[in-house]
């Protein structure tokens, strides 16, 4: 929609509309952004190829660092503990952290203002602080350090992220929306369901996506909870540094990444399938 | 549910029914177990005395607390914020054209495009900082490219500076922004923005007078994810900048580690928090009613 | 609707409890030798410290399943030790950590009767002065704080710290970012004892430290050869075995002990008094000590074993390794950390003051 050069006495060129100038800004903006999001990762994806074992110079291609991967035990070990305990602390993070926030924003209760209070705090408080507080609790409660323990602290800490997240969405609902539906005759629990969740869903993603990202790149909490087996991959990653970032993390990273992109386009390709239309 | 009549107008902010409670419930429980009593076990250490061995004596001093007003803690203090502060900045001004364009993509789009955003983030945080150093360092990516294209005469350093420690804050915080601010951006109504061209204002008319006021509560709620955790950082601080300044997160954790001194650590702690808290409280009486857009 | 999720997310902890949960292991010390303690190990150890290998190895031979939980620092180890959170049965902590322990009646006596190969530690470890006669701890790797030059880039002579901190050098030095270390080093340029930490003493070096630290660009315990490598820093005062990596990849780092004096650390073996398998402890210490395995560990950490008789096996090259291996005379020279107690919040608030740009 350019306007095109226009040839005549006053050629003018004229400027693209409002809304075209906005889209390309911001489209060449996002790709900006996106380049500097993934230029470390493709570097590091990159280097997981590299013969040389400090990865910083360039030494040949090779795929010995995936062979060696697949048989450190306890690398895919820890890996596998950290997607296992970031996927069940996403669930009870975000379910506790919707729950939550709709009930704040529904009712009335008299200690609102305490709780919101009291939710800030896992986001605030500096997280050797909390995981030496949760660790002298859990001794008291004589809860064995292990996964259960791991989760409960992930949990902890990950959910206010996806509260406050649901609570800026809610901020901006229309109150009506709720009451509109149960005048078409919805219980109030199937207008929960049927629009005031699905309104949610983008906050509920994005929440689930935080939360997880938290969950999965944990040292310090981590450390002091985790009990043997429920080592996760940041605290074997950290350990590493003192010889050297091994290139077979770079591999582990690279494939997480791959794997994780084919899911999404895979997820998409069934959703359309499914529905039958092109969205 | 007993609180509402069927079929009646139900508005928000009602008087909490049993059942609400009981909804409520598990928040409650969470809170009180695992927040509010780390919390009050963090402030008895924050008052108590420790020993040789650095094992806590739970006492009562307030000398943790009058130790904390020293000129160093406070300057300390002070860059932290001071760093927070340049990072959330940063990352709002990068991140909300990011956001606008990923909130106002096709359904299918976007769900690709904001998992694209979480992606770089599921690699450990170890990993991608040390690729950072790899393109920052003085024999590194950034600089052989600068060179051979002749941009620069010697190397640059760029990695230990301030420059690195911002960059390596709104490296790793910028989908703390980015996700919030798509929440508002993607119930946008179309039809006010186009109301708004279709009266005659500018793009950038259109964005400060409908559509920034309309996502303010996504800014909002993305600066407070970014601006707090960002003070008590420590680990990329000290990663990037290379430790010869200290933030409050590092003080803290030293005072766990190598001074042995919990209590000391835990009024760092209180106060940051109390900090933190006071603020929120402050900006909490402003608003209104949880609907002021 | 609503009540079933807030059960499921009610009930959800309490189910992981069943399949997460480790069983509480058996307290208390079996004084019987041999058979009655279950196969296991819980080992907790300094990351990347002991090579996988060499666990692998031992489980194999024992049959003994060891598993390993890892720390990043002393005070890290103790803190969860004495919170009692982790029943572990073998630790790795410094010397001055063990002193600490042993003054606090955290560890178990090691039983010498137990560990056929004791004869191979070096005498200059057998009696250490924060464990006389090694009664609670073994020593596992030694090592000590040097400085290191990248001879490509610094053509003048180092020799000591002296040397290192001048303002031609401002701004392309990597130090440890220990305070009690970088303090030592100043102790050791005014002839103080590096134990004498006290007020007075920590006042006259100050003005040291305050020339000192300005000229530091990068602070690192965990990878000070990082910078060195990517050519951020021209020198820096860096652990031995760093160093020595360093020199392995590229002789044109050079590694030197400070002319002032440098002090040696040990890290060792002890066994914590609440360990549930003290035999199974022993029998992997005596494992470590064997000569061959202690010279699988110096292939990966090149630091100074206090294994002679893995000594004895080691390559030329490795034995000629400036910053493995100085001449002995200077070992012998060497002090170790005692434990300062509460003076380490002390030592730490100087450097972070000065850090700071304080006064």
């Amino acid at each position: 929609m350019i306007g095109a050069l226009s040839l005549g006495r006053k050629s003018l060129f004229r400027l693209p509309d409002g809304p075209t100038l906005v889209k390309w800004f911001c489209g060449s903006w996002t790709s900006l952004v996106f380049a500097f999001l993934y230029l470390p990762i493709f570097l590091l994806v990159l280097f997981s190829f590299n013969e040389s074992k400090s990865g910083f110079q360039w030494e040949g291609f090779t795929l010995q660092w995936y062979e060696a991967l697949f048989q450190n035990r306890i690398l895919l070990r820890a890996f596998t503990n950290s997607l296992l305990i970031g996927t069940l602390s996403t669930l009870l993070a975000t379910g506790l952290g919707t729950l939550g926030a709709w009930m704040l924003y529904r009712f009335r209760f008299p200690i609102h203002r305490m709780m919101e209070a009291f939710i800030f705090v896992p986001m605030i408080m500096p997280e050797i602080l909390m995981g030496v507080s949760l660790l002298v609790l859990f001794v008291n409660l004589s809860l064995p350090l292990s996964y259960l323990t791991v989760i409960i602290a992930h949990v902890t800490f990950t959910f206010p992220f996806v509260l406050v997240g649901m609570q800026a969405r809610l901020q901006g609902m229309d109150p009506s929306l709720e009451e509109a539906a149960m005048d078409l005759g919805a219980t109030p629990r199937q207008a929960f369901f049927k629009v005031i969740l699905p309104y949610l869903t983008p906050a509920i993603a994005s929440g689930a996506l935080l939360a997880f990202s938290l969950s999965l790149d944990d040292y310090i909490v981590t450390v002091f909870v985790t009990g043997a087996e429920s080592q996760t991959l940041p605290l074997k990653v950290y350990g590493m540094v003192r010889v050297g970032l091994n290139p077979q993390l770079n591999a582990l990273s690279a494939l997480g990444i791959v794997l994780t992109i084919l899911l999404v386009f895979a997820s998409e390709r069934l959703k359309q399938s499914n529905s039958g239309e092109s969205i | 549910m007993a609180d509402s009549l069927q079929g009646g107008s139900v508005p928000p902010g009602q008087q909490a029914g049993w059942r609400s409670w009981l909804l409520l419930s598990p928040l409650l429980v969470w809170l009180g177990l695992f927040v509010l009593l780390p919390t009050l076990l963090l402030v008895l250490t924050s008052f108590s005395r420790r020993d040789d061995m650095g094992r806590v004596i739970y006492s009562f001093t307030l000398d943790n607390y009058l130790r904390c007003f020293d000129a160093t803690w406070l300057s300390i203090f002070g860059s932290s914020i001071l760093y927070a502060l340049v990072a959330t900045v940063i990352c709002v001004l990068v991140g909300y054209p990011a956001a606008y364009t990923i909130g106002r993509a096709s359904p299918k789009n976007r769900r690709i495009l904001l998992t694209l955003v979480m992606v770089p983030f599921w690699t450990s945080f170890l990993i991608r900082t040390y690729a950072w150093i790899s393109i920052l360092s003085q024999e590194g990516l950034a600089n052989s490219l600068l060179l051979s294209a002749h941009m620069i005469p010697t190397p640059i350093g760029m990695m230990y500076t301030p420059f690195a420690i911002v960059l390596g804050l709104v490296y790793n915080y910028l989908p703390f922004m980015i996700l919030p601010i798509y929440t508002s951006v993607e119930k946008l109504d179309n039809s006010l923005i186009e109301a708004a061209y279709d009266l005659g204002a500018g793009p950038l008319r259109a964005f400060s007078s409908v559509i920034i006021p309309l996502t303010r509560p996504g800014i909002a709620a993305g600066a407070l994810l970014v601006f707090v955790p960002a003070i008590a950082m420590y680990a990329i601080t000290t990663l990037m900048g290379g430790g010869s300044n200290p933030t409050i997160g590092e003080v803290i954790q030293n005072q766990f580690t190598r001074a042995r001194n919990q209590p000391f650590g835990a009024a760092l702690g209180v106060l940051l928090m109390l900090l933190f808290l006071v603020t929120f409280l402050l900006l909490g009486r402003k608003k209104s009613s949880p609907h002021a857009a | 609707m609503k009540t079933i999720r807030h059960l499921i997310l009610a009930l959800l902890p309490w189910a992981l409890v069943a399949c997460g949960s480790k069983p509480a292991s058996t307290t208390g010390n079996s004084d019987v030798p041999g058979s009655q303690e279950e196969k296991k190990l819980n080992l907790y150890c300094w990351s990347e410290y002991i090579p996988q290998s060499v666990i692998d190895d031992f489980s194999k031979e024992t049959g003994i399943k060891v598993s390993v939980e890892n720390y990043s620092s002393n005070e890290e180890m103790v803190t969860k030790l004495l919170a009692g959170g982790g029943k572990y049965d073998l630790i790795q902590p410094s010397e001055y950590t063990v002193e600490a322990l042993i003054r606090e009646n955290q560890l178990l006596p090691i039983n010498p009767a137990a560990l056929s190969n004791l004869a191979n530690i070096s005498s200059e470890f057998r009696n250490m002065p924060y464990d006389a006669g090694n009664k609670f701890s073994t020593p596992y790797m030694a090592g000590f704080v040097g400085i290191c030059v990248n001879t490509d880039k610094v053509k003048t002579p180092v020799k000591g710290f002296t040397d290192v901190f001048t303002p031609n050098h401002k701004g392309r030095i990597v130090v440890l970012d220990d305070a009690r270390e970088i303090t030592s080093w100043a102790f050791a340029t005014e002839k103080l004892g590096i134990n004498d930490v006290t007020p007075e003493n920590l006042e006259k070096v100050k003005p040291i430290l305050k020339k000192w630290l300005p000229l530091v660009k990068v602070y690192d315990s965990d990878s000070p050869k990082t910078s060195l490598k990517n050519g951020d820093v021209d020198l820096g005062v860096i652990w031995s075995g760093e160093a020595a990596l360093l020199y392995r990849d590229d002789k044109k780092f050079a590694f030197v002990l400070p002319s002032e004096g440098s002090h040696l650390f040990v890290d060792n073996l002890a066994i914590p008094k609440m360990a549930a398998h003290p035999q199974n402890a022993h029998l992997f210490i005596n494992y470590i000590l064997r000569p061959e395995v202690s010279r699988k560990i110096s292939e990966a950490f090149p630091y100074y074993n206090p294994n002679s008789a893995a000594r004895a096996l080691l390559t030329n090259e490795e034995i000629a390794n400036p910053a493995s291996y100085p001449p002995a005379q200077d070992i012998n020279r060497m002090q170790t950390f005692r434990d300062l107690g509460k003076q380490a919040a002390a030592i730490d608030e100087l450097i972070t003051q000065i850090k700071a740009g304080g006064k």
